[in-house]
């Protein structure tokens, strides 16, 4: 009897490996293909950024962008280096935000997310409804724009770049479920049995534990960090405190202030120096604004991959 | 008597302070979180007073003068302004979550099918890079293709259209930047659920001499529709909020564009950047806030019937 099911199974397998999902037939070709058209609909625009940081500009004012340029040239990438002193005060800018805030953010929110995950502790139920309602309901950007800067006196303060985007309450969620399902409540309660204090179970144990939604939540907080513009362009003017993003921001504003203006006199052209956008300058600073994150992505990855994945279920 | 009616609730239950009292410690973790929940959150929902004042900065919140409703008879009289950017803000979220969701799944089950495994990962990986591109720098590369003199599109057509000051090619440009933007990531949360899909399932239809495109109908497809399902309800929450990068900076807020381009966060934020008229603009957001409120409950409670374990409380 059970010979004869391993033969049936044997001869299944025989039969219908052929058919097996790693057939490379002609389908496959195609459908190869079409993947290959969106991934160029991805990437070719990145890589018009990079082909025109090189074109000299009079092949850009003779041919207009393009993918086959008629001349390459370093003058963008070297008049972005002029930027000089502006480049690094915004890196550095921008460096402090996503390591202080995503540094913050985790450790009070996954605190936040330990406390309100533990049994017998009433007033957690209190914390979660306080945590859910900011995200059903908020005053607004102009409200906020008007307690911040007229309350609070933060304009030009780095704090308004870390503390909005700190705390939200989808990450505190990702990081309660992922306390909730994958740290054994057995192994805490050990710890507390062999005489650690709460503070010592937390940092000591639970949070070595969550290194992966830690690193799923950070990637996602760096990210956001790295490329928010609008509460830059909201509460800072001061050069010393201008991060990349804002950086991008003026150059555009620039441009626009010179197409609008044909008739800006030379002199006032002259004043703003350094500051005259050329094409290929521009796209040069694109690419020192978003190359650290395309060179980090990749290595990151997973990581987020499995952040989204924990966010999706709820425990 | 007191006394007594208190041993009997803490024969019962102790109560709610003795239980923070004895749990210190978990009030000192939570604290740093709750205390920036509390400013940055809480405390400009006290701003939706605006909405109902003469809101002047120099009297700030308590001594500007009450005027009722009267910023919300402006707000629902003023047909341009405000029909404008809610029609474009529940236009764009119908089609970004439409042509959104269907791109995700078909690319999702795409990827998943294609046997050329290391191919179809790096061509993901490069798929998903531009979500990490800020709008900031998007439209700069929006830019190189649309300019009116040295734009790549109208090189190649040899024409001169000017798009950044006509809005009815800019359904198109949103929506094409938009995709561009999200679909390769969004497709990541679909694959996951494709990995999970039981390879026997497979098998036993290869068994029943299915094609590929009958497997991917009765199997494939079928095993997608909770978190699809799961997905549009959770987005319902955010119908009244659009990506403000998207329409704010990717169209250099080009007054020209409006028609089919301002949403109601563009037009807050330029609001604010712009001297706004104050009582207006909070009626806006107050208006943006609890639409999205009450979707957000509808949403919630449909999906908790559909899928408990899947709401968000």
């Amino acid at each position: 009897m059970k010979a004869k099911a391993d033969l049936r199974k044997e001869k299944k397998e025989k039969e219908f490996e052929p058919v097996e999902k790693g057939k490379k037939t002609f389908g496959q070709y195609v459908l190869g293909f079409f993947l290959l058209l969106y991934t160029l609909f991805c990437a070719l625009p990145v890589l018009l950024v990079f082909i025109v940081a090189f074109t000299s500009e009079q092949a850009i004012q003779k041919n207009g962008f393009s993918f086959f340029p008629e001349e390459f040239s370093m003058n963008g990438m070297n008049s972005v280096l002029k930027y000089g002193t502006q480049l690094i005060t915004s890196y550095g800018v921008t460096i402090f935000v996503v390591v202080v805030g995503t540094f913050l953010g985790l450790l009070t929110m996954s605190m936040y997310a330990y406390a309100i995950s533990r049994p017998g502790f009433r007033l957690a139920k209190f914390l979660s409804i306080y945590l859910l309602i900011p995200m059903l309901f908020n005053g607004g950007q102009l409200a906020g724009y008007i307690v911040f800067t007229g309350y609070y006196h933060l304009k030009n303060s780095l704090l308004l770049l870390i503390l909005p985007m700190c705390v939200t309450t989808m990450n505190v969620i990702i990081l309660r479920t992922y306390i909730a399902n994958s740290i054994p409540a057995e192994l805490l309660e050990a710890a507390k049995i062999d005489g650690a204090n709460e503070y010592k179970t937390f940092f000591g144990i639970c949070l070595p534990l969550m290194k992966p939604s830690l690193a799923a939540v950070g990637f996602m907080m760096a990210t956001a960090y790295w490329n928010d513009w609008q509460n830059a362009v909201l509460y800072i003017d001061k050069n010393a405190k201008k991060p990349l993003q804002l950086l991008l921001y003026n150059i555009q504003k620039n441009i626009d202030f010179l197409l609008n203006n044909n008739n800006v006199p030379q002199a006032v052209r002259d004043a703003m120096g350094g500051q005259i956008p050329k094409y290929s300058a521009t796209m040069a600073t694109v690419i020192v604004v978003i190359g650290p994150i395309m060179v980090a992505y990749p290595f990151f990855q997973k990581y987020f991959v499995k952040g989204l994945t924990v966010g999706s279920v709820k425990g | 008597m007191a006394d007594k009616k208190a041993v009997v609730i803490k024969k019962k239950k102790e109560s709610l302070w003795a239980n923070t009292r004895k749990h210190v410690p978990y009030v000192i973790f939570a604290l740093p979180a709750f205390l920036i929940l509390f400013f940055i959150m809480y405390v400009p929902m006290g701003g939706i007073v605006m909405a109902f004042q003469d809101f002047k900065p120099f009297d700030g919140f308590f001594h500007s003068k009450f005027v009722g409703f009267d910023n919300f008879a402006f707000l629902f009289k003023s047909k341009s302004i405000f029909f404008r950017m809610t029609k474009n803000t529940l236009i764009y979220y119908v089609i970004f979550t439409g042509v959104g969701t269907f791109l995700n799944v078909v690319l999702a089950i795409a990827l998943d099918q294609f046997v050329f495994k290391k191919a179809g990962r790096v061509m993901q990986t490069m798929m998903i890079v531009p979500i990490f591109i800020s709008y900031a720098a998007v439209q700069f590369i929006v830019y190189a293709f649309i300019a009116s003199d040295n734009g790549l599109i109208n090189r190649v057509l040899g024409t001169s259209i000017s798009f950044y000051s006509e809005a009815k090619y800019w359904p198109v440009i949103v929506t094409l930047t938009k995709i561009w933007n999200s679909v390769g990531y969004g497709s990541v949360l679909y694959m996951s659920v494709l990995a999970g899909i039981d390879t026997a399932l497979y098998e036993a239809a290869q068994i029943d001499g299915a094609n590929k495109w009958q497997q991917i109908w009765h199997i494939t497809l079928p095993s997608l529709v909770p978190m699809i399902t799961v997905m549009l309800l959770l987005s319902v929450g955010n119908i009244m909020r659009s990506d403000t990068g998207l329409f704010y900076q990717v169209t250099r807020n080009s007054g020209a564009l409006y028609e089919w381009t301002q949403v109601i966060d563009s037009y807050v934020l330029d609001a604010i950047l712009t001297n706004p008229n104050y009582g207006f603009t909070a009626a806006a957001s107050l208006f943006q806030s609890t639409v999205g409120l009450v979707m957000m409950l509808i949403a919630n409670a449909t999906v908790k019937k559909i899928s408990p374990e899947n709401s968000l409380f």
